[in-house]
């Protein structure tokens, strides 16, 4: 015998949303065996008929009642990353169910404490944290928190010191405010807005960062989770997001810039008027060789990069790929952080300002890596003060420039003025590098 | 009251083409949207309707009429309720309305033929006065049927109904006697699969029962042990305030 479900009856939205016939899947009360799709209406739910499958068909029902069925009503926050919000919104969805008296306890399904020591082992603290989220309040937080403790002690304190804070966001609304579907002056679900975005702002500040692993970071993890308070560190690079929007003209190759240049000898004939006014008497052309290679521009607050200077360098090397790069600090990958400025004869027509942080140092100079061709240098403009996507200085990270510049050869320099004699192989001193300078020596005596 | 309860799409359609005097109308869909109570009502502003239930067992007799005894050993000829909406609002034509017509059959449905053709071909004679009788100019017919295989009708009597209108919903002033929480499921109730509708009669009785009865043990009652706590569950869910 299967169970029936109503996702018809479920009203009450005043968001917008049209309710009309559902189609009914099979789903599992596995993790992930449940689904609801709004947008086409599609519910995927286990038929069975357990309390446990009941709960499960009551959580996406809960969906159904309460989640954002348009895109347009989901907040774009440059800090919060969809996951985050995923998350936060099966926290909400779960906690509504046990305010109507739904025994939330029932949700779990055996794979907590396996799927939490797997988590600690591979030291996946952000997907941790979700995981997290998606338990609380149910049959299997114990379990989860346990499993997390046999291979990271202190992951449990700092999900605890969170879990505190996500109830404090709930713990003072009523149900009908935390499920609310009016839309705000802003056009946001007031329920999602006031209760699953600041729990995802929570989270994401959470996920980004690196996994507390003894008391000190565990105390910097908590301040972090305090109002107004510093991101904590995560760790690590922010992956590279390109800025498609910018717009590029063809270079004028001129003076300076002309690739064929007056000689003596040849096998063209290119200034014959040179035989009579040039008194060498260079009337053959000959093909000038310009300096090429990647010139990577750190273009983070503490660079002081301008404009004008940038552009000047867009006109004094015309044959390098040039990329400016830095990184909005706690960012989820909506703002861009790296811009090509210049590639193939092309050159952006306006340059544009960096976004404070490094945050992408290690994977751009990859990037950079791959893009030159044999032989050519990789010129890296920064003063060597190398952050991770939190904008705080990181060891690891620094360590890890250190390596690609030794490996690789790449030239650093300080200011733009430096980077011709960079292409011409001149190379600066380590010592001027800041963190990363401190490790070359280092990395170069192993 | 939320957006549910508008009026959807179906039953404008159906005020629209009686408005407009389209007199024969088919409706068909789901059973428990209210398709015979809108058809004994809409668009008339005086007099009663007749009605007709179709079955197999339905005569020619039932429809037109029949001879009665009436006493002293004479006979009495008692017109049916297709010949009275003819004659109702004084001569003008009343509506007639029949139910379940995708199950008429045999002389039934000859007679049906008959009574349902247009107002200029349409007559009949009364067997006991001899008088021809025609359809008032105001006689309006509406069929409906929980079919929605609109072949399972007779096509010459389809023909008669040029407009066929699928109601795949309640009519909201049908469930304007219901408790504020349960309006718009019962609005809803026929617009999923055919296993899970659930008809405005029951939404009727449950309110009517839950009034005395725990609501678990009402929802029991009147959904099924199948699926009264699914719809309980969905209803809270929905209600959450």
């Amino acid at each position: 015998m299967t169970a029936a479900v109503f996702p018809e009856f479920v009203l009450g939205r005043l968001d917008g949303f049209e309710q009309g016939p559902w189609r009914i899947e099979t789903g599992t009360t596995s993790r992930g065996g449940a689904s609801c799709n709004l947008s086409e209406r599609v519910l995927r739910v286990p038929l069975t008929t357990d309390d446990v499958a009941r709960v499960v068909r009551a959580h996406e029902l809960m969906h159904i009642r309460v989640s954002p069925f348009h895109r347009e009503h989901v907040p774009l926050e440059l800090d919060v990353s969809d996951r985050a919000l995923e998350c936060a919104e099966e926290f909400r969805v779960n906690y509504l169910l046990g305010q109507l008296g739904f025994d939330v306890s029932l949700l779990h399904d055996g794979t907590e404490r396996l799927g939490a020591q797997r988590l600690a082992a591979g030291g996946q603290w952000d997907e941790a944290v979700c995981f997290f989220l998606a338990v609380i309040g149910t049959g299997g937080e114990s379990d989860y928190l346990r499993g997390l403790r046999s291979a990271q002690a202190t992951w449990p304190s700092a999900l605890r010191a969170l879990k505190k804070k996500v109830l404090s966001v709930v713990s003072q609304l009523d149900a009908a405010h935390i499920g609310g579907t009016d839309l705000t002056e802003e056009g946001f679900p007031r329920g999602f807005l006031h209760v699953t975005l600041p729990i995802a702002r929570l989270v994401s500040r959470s996920m980004s960062a690196v996994g507390p692993v003894d008391p000190e970071s565990l105390r910097t993890f908590r301040r972090s989770l305090e109002p107004g308070a510093r991101r904590p560190p995560s760790g690590s690079f922010a992956p590279l997001v390109f800025d498609t929007s910018v717009d590029y003209v063809v270079r004028t190759r001129r003076g300076a810039h002309r690739r064929a240049r007056p000689a003596t000898c040849g096998t063209a004939m290119r200034y014959p008027s040179r035989l009579l006014t040039d008194p060498l008497q260079r009337a053959f052309a000959h093909k000038a060789t310009v300096p090429g290679g990647v010139i990577v521009i750190d273009q983070s607050g503490s660079m002081d990069v301008t404009v004008d200077e940038l552009d000047a360098l867009l006109h004094n090397a015309p044959a390098a790929l040039i990329v400016g790069y830095s990184h909005r600090p706690g960012d989820t990958g909506r703002t861009p952080n790296v811009w090509i400025l210049a590639r193939n004869g092309r050159i952006a027509t306006s340059v544009r300002s960096g976004n404070v942080g490094n945050g992408v140092d290690g994977p751009v100079l990859r990037w950079a890596l791959r893009a030159a061709s044999a032989r050519e240098p990789v010129v890296w403009v920064t003063d060597g003060q190398v952050t991770d996507s939190n904008d705080h200085p990181c060891h690891n990270l620094s360590v890890e420039c250190a390596r690609l510049v030794h490996e690789h050869r790449i030239h650093m320099v300080r200011s733009l003025r430096d980077v011709r004699g960079a292409l011409r192989g001149r190379r600066a001193s380590a010592d001027s590098f800041g963190r990363v300078g401190r490790e070359l020596p280092g990395i170069r005596g192993l | 009251m939320t957006s549910e309860l508008t009026v959807g799409q179906c039953w404008s359609d159906v005020a629209d083409v009686l408005d407009a005097g389209l007199r024969r109308v088919l409706l068909y869909g789901p059973p428990g949207t209210g398709k015979t109570f809108a058809a004994l009502k809409l668009g008339l502003t005086k007099g009663i309707s007749e009605r007709l239930v179709c079955t197999e067992d339905l005569t020619s007799a039932e429809i037109t009429g029949t001879w009665m005894p009436a006493g002293a050993g004479k006979w009495q000829w008692r017109e049916g309720p297709a010949i009275r909406a003819w004659r109702n609002n004084a001569g003008r034509g009343g509506r007639l309305v029949v139910d379940e017509v995708d199950r008429a059959s045999g002389d039934a449905l000859s007679t049906l033929l008959a009574v349902t053709d247009s107002t200029e071909s349409a007559r009949w004679r009364n067997p006991e006065t001899g008088q021809w009788v025609k359809p008032g100019p105001d006689f309006s017919v509406v069929m409906t049927t929980n079919s929605e295989d609109l072949d399972d009708i007779s096509p010459a009597l389809r023909d008669r109904f040029p407009v066929a209108i699928r109601i795949d919903r309640p009519h909201p002033h049908a469930v304007a006697v219901l408790s504020d929480d349960l309006k718009g499921p019962a609005l809803n109730g026929s617009v999923g699969d055919v296993d899970r509708r659930v008809s405005l009669r029951s939404f009727y009785a449950f309110d009517q029962l839950r009034a005395r009865l725990e609501p678990e043990r009402a929802a029991r009652l009147i959904f099924g042990e199948h699926a009264a706590q699914a719809i309980l569950d969905a209803l809270a869910i929905g209600a959450l305030e």
